[in-house]
């Protein structure tokens, strides 16, 4: 009675109840890997290193040394960034595609153990 | 809709097969099949052995079933129907069953998680639940009907074993009287009910993750490392915290981020009394900005919140100017980092010259005016008037926003929340009723700390005079009484009873005659020792009018010591010295500056007598400050501070009148029939006011003491006398012809007992004295002293 509920809720309630906990993986992933804030503050000036803006009345020069000042932070940043955003676009990617495969296979891992006596049966081996 | 239990449910079966399979054993037993039928399967693929595939294909059944029991057993949800078997929290449908009687359910409440709450939170103990058996209903019906009821009143998702507790209590006739006998009503049930399910709902919700940001979250945001020296940052400490406070907070909280979230001054003055909530407002803001699910705008989202340390700030500068130079760096920090709120708690340390304090409104209000930095100020309403005094233009600049201190509702809710923290620090477990009485007793006797914090601080200090790990009323109240010196406890043991009700009898001992006043103070402590007096005024006022060595101050001394722990809990004030209308500042002032003044006695000793001699002398301002004494037993110091005189038992002492009073006794009349004309003729020959007058629970008149009077007062000397020779094992007695010579000697119907105890200092004293130094009287040995030795002497 129990094994019968088991798969009857494998199949109904259960499938649902993966995709969700999958989804929540997902947005954990891309929580860690703060995605929205990298793409929000992607030129933006890395931990605001020489970020100080030069005043109306500041000489040229100085005012062109803190541009180049900042101009680096920001490359710095962009760059730090970018390499965490691909990172993180890859592993959600990744997690996705794995989710997807997951979600597919789902009704058949109950058949797993015929597969598994099919497949012995037929006498495949690595 | 069903009020029996049902079998056949499907979520009594889902319970027992969640009771047998949800639990680590089998967990463990099946992920161990889980891996070696992996692992197994792929060795033997390894070694080209095809039954592998069959073991790595079995090895999906113990994965269905991790699965299955995590994610479908351990969780029991609500039936559809209303049906009562529907409606049942897991655990009791493990315990239920159709044959079930109350008398059964009583024995089943402590099985259950909510049930043993319920019962241990109100101190409901088995062998109380055993007692009530008896007048249980003969079926369940009407308990399970009443717990649907109870259900739906308190919202609760499930019928459980709390609500079962309450259903079965409800069930009682009578129970309104019985929960009375325990101190509760009704509703404490409820509250109870709701409680649990406020903390079940806080375990369910810590489990759920908290998305905080991720590790890029502060790439954007610059370093501070001077100011993460002289700071905390309370975003951090708090990002998992969900703090409750009254509705108003979150109000405050959303004033605050439109504050911050709009152009303007970018800053806020919180401004309340200490213990308001204000550092807990700070702390949800702080917890609400680092929460990623959220709903604050985008400019404040992940913004931290750094609290400055004062006091580490200062003792790094070694004078103003390097102090500046530190404030301005770290300033600059703020400004740059681009995510920093700065939280100044106990704000006017930076805005006044102290010890622990520095004054840098000059570098502050320009940066409060700029708009640039968001600031945060937590500070009294007292110290926020003193800086608006001082300083116009830092007041101007600051965005204020009221903190009131939380309800009695409010309090209640927010010790509920904060308790399984104070349990966890102090290894004990707080009961309903301790919750309740933390907020009666704290209220009344903690004057300068605000709701809720006064409520936490007196649980935190009844956690020491817990019983066996559990704080209750009586542990609120041993707290209380340890640590204020007052009685706040209902006389409860046979001594206090006994003390209370035999009190007449202890003051005659050390008290001749005057039974009128000894009656009307004895029956004020009856009534504050049951319980039953207005907690909201003194124990008892009292005016003793009377001539002068009539008992009046003797019997104030004795109440001292026979009710108040010892003559020594006594504040006497002498009124003769409080003539002028500047004297009212003496009785008000600061114990620092004069700790003799009334107010700051009675701060240090809130348990006593209050002696008022000779108040007929005081000014008549002096007079009207007291008023408010004697009507609310309140008075508030220079510092604008409550001094509760609601311990005490005030005693005035005049001399007013004491001719007529004489007279009137010595011409045979009795003090009632003439009393209240007596009292007349104060107020119209302008000695009291009618307002003064009317304030005082009793006016006692003081008869004079006759010759009879005075053969017991004369025993009261010698015994006091023989007390003082006690430690040289010397007693002294009199013949009846030398006590009727002293008496003799002593009577004076104007000046009462004085004389007499002059002259026995004269005669019985210096006999005493004499036959010591010359060896006549021996340790063990008692002298007879007769009326020929009084005559010579």
């Amino acid at each position: 009675m129990a094994i019968a509920e088991m798969f009857l809720w494998w199949y109904a309630h259960g499938w649902s109840v993966f995709i969700k906990k999958l989804r929540g993986h997902l947005t954990n992933i891309i929580d860690f890997f703060s995605m929205s804030s990298l793409v929000r503050t992607l030129f933006q000036p890395f931990r605001q290193i020489s970020a100080e803006t030069a005043s109306a009345d500041s000489s040229l020069e100085l005012k062109f040394h803190m541009f180049v000042d900042r101009l680096v932070s920001r490359i710095v940043g962009f760059f730090s960034r970018l390499i965490l955003l691909i990172t993180g676009t890859i592993i959600i990617v990744l997690g996705g595609i794995i989710s997807l495969i997951l979600i597919i296979l789902w009704p058949i891992i109950p058949f797993a153990p015929i597969i598994g006596i099919i497949l012995t049966i037929v006498g495949v081996t690595l | 809709m069903n009020n029996t239990f049902d079998p056949k449910n499907p979520r009594v079966r889902h319970a027992h097969q969640k009771h047998a399979l949800n639990n680590p054993a089998v967990i463990i037993f099946n992920f161990i099949i889980l891996i070696a039928l992996l692992i197994g399967g792929i060795a033997l693929l390894f070694f080209k052995e095809s039954i592998g595939w069959t073991l790595i294909g079995f090895s999906t059944f113990p994965l269905i079933l991790i699965f299955w029991i995590k994610n479908y057993l351990a969780t029991v949800p609500v039936g559809k129907s209303q049906d009562f078997t529907d409606l049942i929290s897991p655990d009791l449908l493990l315990l239920l069953n159709t044959k079930t009687t109350p008398t059964d359910l009583v024995k089943i409440l402590p099985k259950t998680r909510s049930g043993s709450f319920f019962m241990t939170r109100l101190a409901l103990t088995i062998p109380f639940f055993e007692q009530i058996t008896p007048n249980l209903p003969d079926s369940t019906e009407s308990i399970y009907n009443t717990a649907r009821t109870i259900r739906e009143q308190t919202k609760s998702e499930t019928i459980n074993g709390a609500i079962i507790a309450a259903s079965i209590i409800q069930n009682l006739p009578n129970y309104e009287s019985i929960l009375s006998q325990l101190k509760l009503n009704p509703e404490d049930l409820y509250q109870v009910i709701n409680w649990f399910n406020h903390l079940n709902g806080t375990i369910r919700d810590s489990k759920k993750p908290v998305h905080t940001g991720g590790i890029a979250r502060d790439f954007a945001f610059g370093y501070t490392p001077t100011l993460q020296r002289f700071a905390i940052n309370l975003s951090v400490r708090f990002s998992n915290v969900q703090k409750v406070g009254p509705a108003e907070n979150q109000t405050i909280i959303n004033q605050i981020i439109n504050t911050f979230s709009q152009g303007g001054r970018q800053n806020v003055a919180l401004v309340g009394a200490y213990g308001s909530g204000r550092s807990s407002i700070v702390q949800s803001f702080a917890e609400t900005l680092m929460n990623a699910d959220s709903s604050v705008p985008q400019n404040l989202k992940y913004r931290q919140i750094y609290s400055l340390d004062a006091p580490s700030l200062i003792s790094a500068a070694t004078n103003q100017g390097e102090l500046e130079y530190l404030m301005i760096k770290i300033l600059n920090e703020i400004y740059s980092a681009k995510n920093i709120i700065l939280c100044l708690d106990n704000a006017h340390l930076f805005f006044e010259e102290g010890p622990g304090s520095v004054d840098i409104a000059n570098l502050l209000v320009p940066v409060l005016e700029a708009g640039r930095i968001r600031i945060i100020m937590i500070m009294d309403d007292q110290k926020f008037l003193e800086i608006s005094a001082k300083n116009s233009a830092l007041a101007n600049s600051l965005n204020k926003i009221i903190v009131n201190p939380s309800n009695a509702e409010e309090t209640i809710k927010i010790l509920m929340d904060q308790a399984p923290y104070l349990e966890h620090q102090k290894n004990v477990v707080y009961s309903y009723q301790a919750l309740l009485e933390a907020y009666r007793l704290g209220k009344q006797y903690i004057h300068d700390v605000e709701m809720p914090g006064c409520a936490k601080l007196v649980l935190e200090s009844a956690s020491s005079y817990s019983d066996r790990g559990l704080v209750t009323a009586t542990s609120v109240q041993t707290a209380i009484e340890k640590s204020y010196g007052v009685k706040v406890k209902v006389a409860d043991t046979e001594e206090d009873r006994g003390k209370l009700l035999n009190l007449e009898e202890l003051i005659h001992a050390r008290m001749i005659d005057q039974v009128e006043a000894v009656s009307a103070i004895s029956n004020a402590l009856r009534r504050a020792g049951a319980g039953v007096k207005n907690q909201n005024r003194p124990i008892g006022t009292f005016l003793f009018l009377g001539p002068t060595g009539v008992g009046k101050t003797e019997l104030a001394k004795t109440l001292s010591e026979v009710y108040f722990n010892g003559e020594d809990n006594i504040i006497r004030l002498d009124m003769n010295e409080f003539v002028s209308p500047n004297d009212v500042n003496r009785l008000i002032k600061d114990g620092a500056s004069d700790p003799l003044s009334l107010t700051a006695q009675v701060m240090k000793q809130p348990f006593a007598v209050v002696l008022l001699d000779e108040i007929e002398k005081a000014h008549p301002s002096v007079l009207t400050t007291l008023l408010q004494v004697l009507d609310e037993g309140i008075l508030r110091d220079e510092k604008n501070r409550e001094v509760s005189f609601r311990d005490t038992i005030i005693i005035c002492t005049s001399n007013a009148g004491a001719n007529t009073i004489r007279e009137k006794i010595i011409a045979g009349e009795k003090i009632n029939d003439f009393k209240e004309a007596f009292i007349e003729s104060l107020i119209s020959s302008n000695e009291f006011k009618p307002e003064f007058l009317n304030r005082f629970d009793e006016i006692c008149l003081f008869k004079p003491l006759s010759k009879e009077d005075l053969i017991g007062v004369l025993d009261l000397i010698i015994a006091s006398t023989n007390k003082t020779l006690e430690p040289q094992k010397i007693s002294v007695t009199l013949t009846p012809e030398a006590k009727q010579v002293l008496i003799d000697k002593g009577y004076d119907p104007k000046m009462g007992a004085r004389p007499m105890r002059r002259i026995v200092q004269k005669t019985v004293e210096n006999i005493v004295a004499a036959s010591i130094l010359s060896g006549a009287a021996q340790p063990g040995s008692t002298l007879t002293i007769t009326e020929n030795e009084i005559n010579v002497s």
